[in-house]
């Protein structure tokens, strides 16, 4: 009896050595065209160096290169176009999209938004026609804003679906977490989290930004607070620019302070005088970190938060009779109409700058957010939804549409894929998505956009008015890229 | 170190115990009466908040606010009896873990419930005080020369008010009513309370209802604040610190115990990045308010298990 | 008491073990990822039902050690540049270490004060990962989880055992990335963990341990050390929870302050108590059940957001805990003993009939 565990174990344990075996070679990906050496900064995993068929007998060892692997000069799959290319009557296709989010958890007041958006706009297409005919299907999963969720709806859907073009994700933690997966499994990702980690950390590569990461948002504030000072600074302040980071917890909320953005800050002359973290809650107390940040002689505060995060921090304002003492400002989920469900007076939220990688709503003379106005009303959205989440996945979509388009042209339809797609997206140069609502270039080797305005909120809801037009900002992406 | 703001953050940590110590009351209230310790207690709070919500928003029934209120706690008080027939009273005997199961059990059933219900949207709940326009109490002494001027929120002063009456309330009644006294009867000695002709099944369930009714006034009392949100019931988990320090069956005890609790939460604060320690650690101190309740349970289990003023009979081993 | 009698027996867990490890050849990935949940949480429940089950302890920080074997795995890992296999009994070890320290108050109080005391690592753990050295533990974001890597030499310019080249490491490399490859190690070390637990319970100090559950004064006259029992039982529980923390790390690939918490630490104390305290096939059925019934919760939401299209953001977060508490509640009401015991009881009947009703 006491023999038997061990023998089992061991045997178990061959058993394992020798199916792991087969495993790996049964699974070897087909040979994939290496992607364009210039535009892919990660080790492709797939770039394999031997051109391993896969149905080599399983125990069959694999060749080591002794060169090192030979990059092909631009093998564009364009080259060889078949006769059979299908791009365009795509009537009984169906092209699959997923999107994953939390719409139970503490970002729920953001996600709802962005979920009405993303349906009314597929809606929206497949009504008038498609892409070339081929009809969108999405699918979403609850994260309630937990990782493991959004691992676990991850491998549910790449298991239900060998060729995932596009994956939506709306959180900076899941879209760090799945970044290098989005790669192993060459599944483009266009995300509404802007964690630099994200989109240029070890491992990323098909992470794809509807907009800024969020140091370069905190760094082309600094540029413009540095030099606007004497007009922008609080009554009370001098000429020293010191900057209380008061934010969330977790990658979101400490995404806008990096070593990059740090130094950014310190060559501008900008102090960082004080970093506090209060509860990722509606009913947070920001009174002590206020005082705290008062204490420190802090005179700008950002804040990298959403709906009620800047609320919080408004109210605590309120409370503690500290109106004109700080600039505010914050990341561009901040300035939302969300805010105001939260905030105890609107004028409390006069003031607050953030900014701001697309149109708004007041923009009425912009086709696109004429369409995307038409859109809220006919759907019936909630006046809670008529806010940035809805109006940047309308963008969001129309901005696949066309990447998509694009792929097909390349490609064709029947080779589409998310390796198709992202080269679509990579080369496609500057993206005018929903007539402007925003505006993306990946063709330069980022994965975010560079070109954003600067808002100020000033009145009441809506007046979220052009502090500083469509201008580039500072490039903080992380080192190493 | 911030000495100039010590008088703030001590009154306004005293003043957040406040609802804390109502919540920790209710707690120790199920605990005194049938050796319950409620792990439900942040969900039916969370219910009862929701529902007063509910009852008084646009949305929902659209009830005066103090009408709303009134609902909202006959609703708890329902679910408090509801529970405590329902799941409990089969539980009569069975070990500790068992119980302890359930009351988590019943959490879990209860957040899907308000889940399932109200959704997962965060509320604006009625704000009855004004935020912008704070109290402002000068101290009758000088730091540095400075005036101290302590800043509050009106809101912030009047939970507490709310809460401390309702501690009162709760007291005269255990006091001086025929109920209360023989819930107190019960709470000595099942047997001898039973021998004298108190139904303790009815008590019991007093107990519940009564606790549900006061989590949700904590709740209301939290929630106007700023907002409504499932988080809400976090609360509850700081509560528990407080029930522990004050004494698991004594009334005053949570009451003091939530107090304490707030006061320290409010004086981690205080370290600047000129802490002797140096700013990391003073940081880390300003972030720790989450788990201070549970280092001071932590030194209390420790040095004094039974609490402030809790009856010394823990089994030692 | 073995748990196996015949012969047949064996046969019937080698099959079913073999068809386990060949899961992925046969099956989606995402029943294999399912399998690999439920298998990390296996090893989870084992250790709280040493701790629980066995020697009657009630801990509400299993999620928390957890945390602390995920973070010391990656950190040996990526920062010492451990392989894995190395970095996970070692990872498990440390989540010992912290579980001792905090089953210090088990010194002094049980019951409900020791309940409180163990729910204090449910905070101050993760607390520790958001705000103690961040430049390590990147504070509330987390870390990234490196993959776990087999290494091989290169022989004669061939990769062998389905290995494939990698430059960077200038080796033959097997890389555990998805569910797929990562059920094997969560399989051996399920066996493992079973088997190390299984041996526990019969020995002298599972006997000790019961003792101490059952009642702690007498075990103290027959020379039993509670204490010194009960902390065991605690190192043990924090090394399984450790080791089973670093297998979910490295499968999510990211581990946070929020990755497991508070509501896994209720999760498995509901596995223990649905699968049966106290035997070795209780955390096995009752991680099974218990996902299963997350599962079926997902699967069943759409069809409550067509009943109650007001809520549909809310189904899957609310079916969860809703599903999850009532199927406790159901057991604790009229099944305290657990599915081990239903599985006892027709098992007997089976070996009866026909004589058994």
């Amino acid at each position: 009896m006491r023999k038997n565990p061990l023998l089992i174990l061991l045997s178990i344990v061959f058993l394992a050595l020798l199916l792991s075996g087969c495993a790996s070679a049964a699974e070897e990906p087909t040979p994939a065209p290496p992607p364009e050496p210039t535009e892919v900064p990660v080790v492709e995993p797939v770039a394999e160096p031997t051109e391993a068929p896969a149905e080599e007998p399983m125990e069959e060892p694999t060749a080591v290169p002794t060169e090192e692997p030979v990059v092909e000069p631009t093998a564009a799959p364009t080259e060889e176009p078949e006769p059979m290319l299908r791009t365009d009557n795509l009537e009984g296709e169906t092209i699959h999209l997923y999107h994953f989010g939390d719409l139970s958890g503490p970002y729920a007041a953001i996600t709802g938004p962005l979920v009405f958006g993303m349906q009314d706009a597929v809606n929206a297409l497949n009504a008038s026609g498609g892409i070339r005919g081929a009809m969108l299907d999405v699918q979403f999963a609850d994260t309630a804003g937990s990782v493991d969720e959004a691992v676990a709806a991850y491998d549910r859907f790449t298991s239900e679906d060998d060729n995932v073009l596009a994956m939506i994700t709306y959180g900076s933690g899941e879209a760090e977490a799945l970044a290098s997966r989005f790669v192993e499994d060459q599944i483009v990702n266009l995300t509404a989290g802007f964690s630099a980690e994200a989109f240029y950390g070890p491992g990323s590569g098909y992470t794809f930004g509807l907009g800024p990461i969020y140091p370069d948002q905190l760094g082309y504030f600094l540029d413009w607070l540095v030099a606007n000072w004497d007009e922008a600074k609080p009554a009370s302040a001098g000429d020293e620019i010191n900057l209380a980071y008061l934010s969330w917890p977790g990658a979101f909320g400490q995404g806008a302070l990096t070593t990059e953005s740090r130094a950014y800050a310190e060559s501008l002359g900008v102090n960082i005088v004080a970093e506090e973290i209060y509860d990722l809650s509606p009913s947070a107390d920001t009174t002590t970190a206020l005082l705290n940040a008062q204490a420190a002689g802090a005179n700008v505060i950002w804040t990298n938060t959403l709906a009620f995060g800047p609320a919080a921090l408004m109210n605590g304002i309120g409370a503690l009779g500290l109106q004109g003492q700080f600039v505010l400002a914050g990341d561009n989920w901040a300035m939302d109409l969300a805010t105001y469900a939260f905030v105890s007076d609107p004028s409390l939220a006069v003031g607050l700058i953030t900014p701001f990688p697309y149109l708004w709503w007041n923009d009425a003379d912009n086709p696109g957010i004429q369409a995307a106005q038409e859109l809220f009303d006919a759907n019936e959205r909630p006046a809670g939804a008529h806010n940035v989440g809805y109006l940047l996945l309308l963008a969001g979509v129309d901005l696949l549409r066309q990447s998509i388009e694009v792929a097909i042209d390349t490609v064709g339809f029947d080779a589409l894929s998310g390796q198709a797609l992202y080269d679509a997206l990579t080369t496609m140069g500057p993206i005018q998505a929903l007539d402007g609502v925003i505006r993306v270039d990946y063709s330069d080797g980022s994965r975010s956009p560079h070109n954003v305005q600067l808002r100020q909120i000033q009145g009441g809801p809506d007046a979220f008015n052009v502090l500083q037009d469509w201008t580039d900002m500072p490039d903080l992406r992380p080192a190493g890229e | 170190m911030n000495w100039q703001l010590l008088p703030q953050f001590a009154i306004t940590g005293i003043l957040n115990g406040g609802p804390v110590a109502l919540i920790a009351l209710g707690i120790v209230l199920i605990f005194k009466s049938s050796e319950i310790f409620n792990f439900a207690h942040g969900q039916m709070l969370l219910i009862g908040t929701m529902s007063t919500w509910w009852f008084a928003a646009e949305e929902g029934m659209g009830l005066p606010l103090w009408l709303a209120v009134i609902c909202a706690m006959g609703v708890s008080v329902l679910l408090g009896l509801l529970i405590e027939r329902v799941t409990l009273r089969p539980m009569t005997g069975q070990p500790l873990l068992s119980i302890i199961l359930m009351t988590l059990a019943l959490g879990q059933v209860l957040q899907g419930l308000t889940i399932l219900t109200f959704g997962t949207t965060q509320r604006n709940f009625p704000v009855f005080f004004s935020i912008t326009d704070p109290y402002k109490l000068s101290l009758p002494f000088q730091y540095n020369g400075n005036p101290i001027v302590v800043i509050l929120r009106q809101n912030l002063v009047w939970t507490f008010v709310i809460a401390i009456i309702c501690v009162v309330v709760l007291w005269l009644f255990f006091q001086f009513t025929h109920t209360g006294l023989s819930m107190r009867a019960t709470a000595e000695d099942h047997e001898t309370a039973q021998s004298v002709g108190i139904r303790i099944n009815r008590v019991f369930g007093i107990s519940w209802a009564i606790a549900g009714l006061i989590a949700t006034i904590g709740g209301i009392l939290i929630a106007t604040a700023s907002g409504l949100d499932l988080s809400l019931s976090i609360v509850a988990l700081i509560a528990f610190p407080a029930v522990l320090l004050g004494g698991l069956e004594s009334i005053p005890g949570a009451v003091i115990g939530g107090l304490l609790i707030g006061l320290v939460q409010g004086l981690v604060a205080l370290p600047t990045n000129d802490f002797f320690l140096g700013p990391a650690v003073a940081q880390a101190i300003r972030n720790s308010t989450e788990i201070v309740p549970y280092i001071i349970l932590l030194i209390v289990l420790v040095i004094r298990p039974d609490g402030l003023f809790g009856q010394k009979r823990i089994e030692r081993i | 008491m073995s748990v196996l009698r015949k012969r047949w027996q064996y046969v019937v867990l080698f099959v079913g073990l073999a068809a386990l490890f060949l899961l992925p050849a046969y099956s989606s990935e995402s029943t294999v990822s399912f399998v690999n949940r439920v298998l990390i949480a296996i090893v989870a429940v084992q250790g709280l039902n040493i701790l629980t089950g066995y020697t009657g302890q009630i801990s509400l920080g299993q999620a928390a050690f957890m945390t602390v074997g995920g973070y010391a795995s990656t950190l040996l890992v990526t920062q010492l540049g451990w392989n894995f296999f190395f970095a996970l009994p070692v990872a498990a070890l440390s989540a010992g270490v912290v579980g001792l320290i905090f089953g210090l108050p088990s010194l002094r109080v049980k019951g409900f004060y020791l309940v409180m005391a163990t729910l204090s690592a449910q905070f101050i753990i993760p607390w520790i990962t958001r705000n103690i050295y961040g430049d390590i533990l990147h504070g509330a974001q987390g870390l990234n989880v490196p993959v776990p890597i087999i290494k091989l030499p290169v022989i004669n310019n061939l990769c062998f055992f389905g290995t494939q080249f990698d430059g960077e490491l200038g080796a033959c490399v097997y890389r555990f990335a998805t569910s797929d490859q990562f059920i094997h190690i969560s399989l051996v070390v399920v066996i493992l963990s079973t088997i190390v637990a299984h041996n526990i319970s019969r020995s002298r100090l599972g006997r000790a341990l019961v003792s101490i559950r059952d009642n702690d004064l007498a075990a103290e006259l027959l020379g039993i050390d509670p204490f010194a029992y009960k902390l065991k039982a605690f190192f043990i529980a924090a090394v399984f929870a450790g080791a089973a923390g670093a297998m979910l790390a490295h499968n999510l690939r990211h581990i946070n302050s929020v990755t497991v918490n508070l509501t896994d630490s209720i999760l498995f104390m509901g596995m223990l108590v649905v699968g049966g305290l106290g035997t070795s096939l209780g955390p096995i059925f009752g991680a099974t059940l218990v996902i299963l019934l997350e599962e079926i919760a997902t699967v069943m939401s759409p069809w409550v957001i067509s009943v109650l299209p007001d809520n549909a953001a809310g189904a899957t977060a609310a079916l969860r805990p809703l599903i999850f508490g009532l199927a406790l509640i159901v057991f604790l009401i009229f099944e305290p003993r657990g599915l081990a015991h239903r599985w006892k009881l027709t098992k007997a009947a089976w070996r009866m009939r026909p004589f058994s009703r």
